[in-house]
C-alpha cells in the first residue's frame, strides 16, 4: 500500500489517497468532490488527469407513471460525447416523456439522468448550458416578431443578434424576420424553432422529431444540419419516425416499444442480431425452372420467390455472385440487379411488432 | 446572472403583455374615471373635489377593478404558456423554475404598476394643477396602496394559474377567489357584526361596542386592509361600499396594513412555486 498527499487538479486542496503500485484508481477531492484519476507509481502517488466524462447523456432506470399508463418503463442508455443517436418508437411509445425528462420538463417517478455528468434535477440550470433542445411542439411568442423571439432567447443563452439574424436566414425565414410569430405556418414555426435550438452553438443537441410539419428542403436542411454539426463534434440525440433519414445520419439507434427500450445498437449490429439478411432483386428475360432449381441448389440461401420475369433471392451477402453465376450457367439472361441491405425500417417493424 | 437571466424573463413578459391593449385602455378608463370622480364624485360639491375626497370616492370602484385586472394579467401566465407549448422552451433555456415565476412576477407586475401609475398620474397632476394645496403625499400613497392591492391579486392569479391544468379553469378559479374576497367574505363579516351589534346603532352612527373579532376579520380580506391603509394614511372616511361608521382599534396601523398586503403576496407566491416545481410540462 502507497499513501501519498496529493493537489488535487481543481480546487488545489491536498487530501491523502491509498492504493497499490501499479494501480489507477479514480478518487475523489475530500474538498470539491470532483474525481482525480491517480496513478500509483513505485515512487507513490502522482496525478495524471481529470476522469474524463465520456457520455454526453446518460439516461438510468427512468420510470414515469401517468394515472394508468406506465409511459416509460426502466429504461437506460447512454449517449457517448460526439455521436449521433437515434431514438426510435412507435407513436405514444414513450419518447417525447422520456426526452422531456432529459430536461428536467418532466419529473419522472424513478431514475436518474446526466448531461454532461450533471444531475439534471440538481444541476439542471448547468447542464441546460449545454444544450439545444427542439421540443415536439414548437412554440413561440406569437405577439412578437420572429427576430424578437429569437433575441429573447439568445439573451438566455449568450448569443449574439447577429447570431440570430444569420440563422433566421439560413432556415429560409429570411423575409419573415420582422413578421409576428402568429402568422406564420407550422413549417415556418417548425424551420424558427430549429434556428432557436442552435443558439449559442451548445455542444449536444436533444431534438424531438425535427423534421416534423417539414418539406423536402427542409428535410434536407434538418439532415445537412445534423451532419455538419457532428463533423464539429457535438452530440446529438434525435427522435423521429422517418427511419431513412435516421439511418443516413445516425450512428446508434435505440428502439422504444410501449415504454420499454427494446433495443440499442448501430444499425448494422441490429441486423445482424435479427438474422436479417440482404435481397437480391434479379430481372431476367424469361424464368424457367431450371433456373430456379439452379439457385436453391446454392448453400446460403434462405428463400427464393418468383413474380413475373423478376426473381427474389434472401441469401448471405457473400454468395451474390454465386447466384448469377448459377442463373447465367442454366441459361438465364439478367437484363436487371439489384441488391438491398436490411433497412432500420425492417429492423424497427421487428423490434416493434405486437 | 441570476439578476440577468430574472430581466430578461420580465422584459419579454411586459413586451409580450403590453400588446393586451386594453390593459392600456384600463390605464386611461382608470384615468378618466378618476378625473370625473374628482368633479362630480360629491353630490353637493361644485368643482374640483380635493385629493381625500376624490380617493374616498374612488375607494369601492378600484377596490373591485384593480384585483379584476391582475388576475386577467396573472391567470394565464403559468398554464397559458404550457398550452401554447412555449413553456418547453422557456424552462429548456438555462434558468430554473424559481426565475421563471419571479420573472413573470416581475414583469406583470410592472405592468399593473405601469398602467396604475399612469392612468391614476394623469388624473392626480389634472386634478392637482385645479385645487388649491393639493395633497400629493396623500395620492402618492393611494397610488402605492393600489398597486400593492394588485399585487395580491396578480400574486393570487399565479397561484391559479399553476393549479389547474386549463386556463378556462384557472380564470375560473381565480374569479372565484376575487368573488369570494371582494364580495362573501365582507358580506359575511358584516352580516355577523350586525347579527352581534344589530343594525340600528350602525345606521345612526350611535357609539357602540364593535367587537374585537371584527377587526381581526378584517384584516384576512385585502379589500378592508385597502381601505384601512387608506384611511389610516390619508385620513378617515365612509365610503359607499364600506358605509358602517367604524374608528380603527390602537394596533391598526398603515404598517401593519402594508405587512399584510406583503403577506399576501409572499403566500400566493409560495404556493405558486410549490405547484409550478412539481408540475410536469
Ligand atoms: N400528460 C399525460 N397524461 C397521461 N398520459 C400521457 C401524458 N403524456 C403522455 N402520456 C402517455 O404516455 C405514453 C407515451 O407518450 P409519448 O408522448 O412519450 O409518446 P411518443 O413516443 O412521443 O409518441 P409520438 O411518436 O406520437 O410522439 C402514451 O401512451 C401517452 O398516452
Ligand atoms: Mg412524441
Amino acid at each position: 500500500m502507497i499513501t501519498k498527499t496529493v493537489e488535487c487538479r481543481y480546487c488545489k486542496s491536498d487530501f491523502t489517497v491509498t492504493g497499490n503500485p501499479g494501480e489507477k484508481l479514480s478518487i475523489p477531492c475530500f474538498n470539491c468532490n470532483k474525481k482525480n484519476v491517480v496513478t500509483f507509481s513505485d515512487k507513490g502517488g502522482e496525478f495524471v488527469e481529470s476522469v474524463p466524462v465520456s457520455y454526453a447523456l446518460e439516461v438510468s432506470g427512468l420510470v414515469k407513471i401517468y394515472k394508468n399508463v406506465k409511459a416509460v418503463d426502466n429504461i437506460s442508455f447512454k449517449v457517448r460525447k460526439g455521436e449521433v443517436f437515434g431514438f426510435l418508437g412507435p407513436n405514444g411509445a414513450g419518447k417525447t416523456t422520456t426526452i422531456k425528462s432529459m430536461l428536467d420538463l418532466i419529473h419522472g417517478d424513478a431514475g436518474q439522468i446526466t448531461i454532461n455528468g450533471l444531475d439534471v434535477r440538481i444541476n439542471g440550470k448547468e447542464a441546460k448550458k449545454l444544450v439545444g433542445y427542439l421540443p415536439e411542439k414548437v412554440a413561440f411568442y406569437d405577439n412578437l416578431t420572429a427576430l424578437q423571439n429569437l433575441l429573447f432567447y439568445a439573451e438566455m443563452k449568450h448569443a449574439s443578434k447577429d447570431e440570430c439574424k444569420v440563422l433566421i436566414e439560413e432556415f429560409g425565414l429570411g423575409d419573415a424576420v420582422k413578421k409576428k410569430v402568429g402568422t406564420f405556418s407550422k413549417g415556418m414555426v417548425q424551420r424558427l424553432g430549429v434556428a432557436r435550438t442552435l443558439l449559442g452553438n451548445p455542444p449536444i443537441y436533444i431534438l424531438d422529431e425535427p423534421t416534423e410539419g417539414l418539406d423536402a428542403r427542409g428535410v434536407v436542411l434538418i439532415r445537412n444540419k445534423i451532419k455538419e454539426l457532428k463533423q464539429q463534434g457535438a452530440t446529438i440525440f434525435v427522435s423521429s419516425h422517418i427511419l431513412s433519414e435516421i439511418q443516413a445520419v445516425c450512428d446508434r439507434v435505440g428502439i422504444i416499444s410501449k415504454g420499454v427500450l427494446v433495443a440499442q445498437d448501430t444499425v448494422a449490429e441490429l441486423s445482424k442480431k435479427l438474422n436479417l439478411k440482404p435481397k437480391l432483386t434479379l430481372e431476367l428475360e424469361k424464368v424457367s425452372d431450371a433456373v430456379v432449381d439452379a439457385i436453391k441448389k446454392i448453400s446460403g440461401i434462405y428463400d427464393v420467390k418468383t413474380i413475373g420475369c423478376m426473381i427474389h433471392v434472401v441469401c448471405d451477402s457473400n454468395i451474390s455472385a454465386k447466384v448469377i453465376v448459377a442463373i447465367v450457367n442454366a441459361g438465364g439472361n439478367i437484363v436487371n440487379l439489384q441488391t438491398q441491405t436490411p433497412s432500420l425500417e425492417e429492423v424497427f417493424l421487428k423490434y416493434t411488432e405486437e | 446572472m441570476f439578476s440577468n437571466i430574472l430581466f430578461s424573463i420580465a422584459k419579454k413578459e411586459f413586451m409580450d403583455n403590453i400588446r393586451n391593449k386594453w390593459v392600456l385602455i384600463l390605464s386611461v378608463i382608470f384615468a378618466i374615471l378618476t378625473i370625473v370622480f374628482s368633479l362630480f364624485g360629491s353630490i353637493f360639491g361644485t368643482g374640483w373635489q380635493d385629493i381625500q375626497g376624490t380617493v374616498s370616492s374612488m375607494i369601492a370602484i378600484v377596490q373591485i377593478f384593480i384585483p379584476i385586472i391582475a388576475i386577467i394579467l396573472g391567470y394565464s401566465a403559468i398554464i397559458g404558456e404550457i398550452e401554447r407549448g412555449s413553456m418547453s422552451s422557456l424552462l429548456a433555456l438555462p434558468t430554473t423554475r424559481l426565475e421563471v415565476l419571479v420573472g413573470k412576477l416581475f414583469g406583470l407586475g410592472s405592468i399593473l404598476a405601469v398602467s396604475i401609475l399612469i392612468g391614476f398620474g394623469i388624473a392626480g397632476v389634472i386634478i392637482a394643477v385645479n385645487i388649491p394645496n393639493p395633497d400629493i403625499v396623500g395620492f402618492l400613497i393611494f397610488i402605492g396602496a393600489t398597486i400593492l392591492l394588485g399585487l395580491v391579486f396578480l400574486s393570487m392569479a399565479l397561484f391559479f394559474s399553476t393549479l389547474f391544468k386549463k386556463r378556462s379553469s384557472a380564470i375560473g378559479g381565480a374569479i372565484f377567489l376575487w368573488i369570494l374576497f371582494i364580495m362573501i367574505i365582507p358580506m359575511i363579516v358584516q352580516g355577523l357584526l350586525i347579527a352581534e351589534v344589530g343594525i340600528e346603532p350602525l345606521m345612526t352612527g350611535e357609539k357602540v361596542q364593535i367587537p374585537d373579532w371584527y377587526y381581526g376579520a378584517q384584516l384576512v380580506d385585502p379589500g378592508s386592509v385597502y381601505n384601512s391603509l387608506i384611511a389610516l394614511t390619508i385620513g378617515s372616511m365612509s365610503t359607499p361600499g364600506n358605509p358602517l361608521q367604524i374608528t380603527y382599534p390602537s394596533y391598526y396601523s398603515s404598517g401593519l396594513m402594508t405587512l399584510i398586503f406583503i403577506i399576501w403576496i409572499a403566500i400566493f407566491f409560495v404556493l405558486a412555486y410549490w405547484r409550478f416545481s412539481k408540475k410536469d410540462i
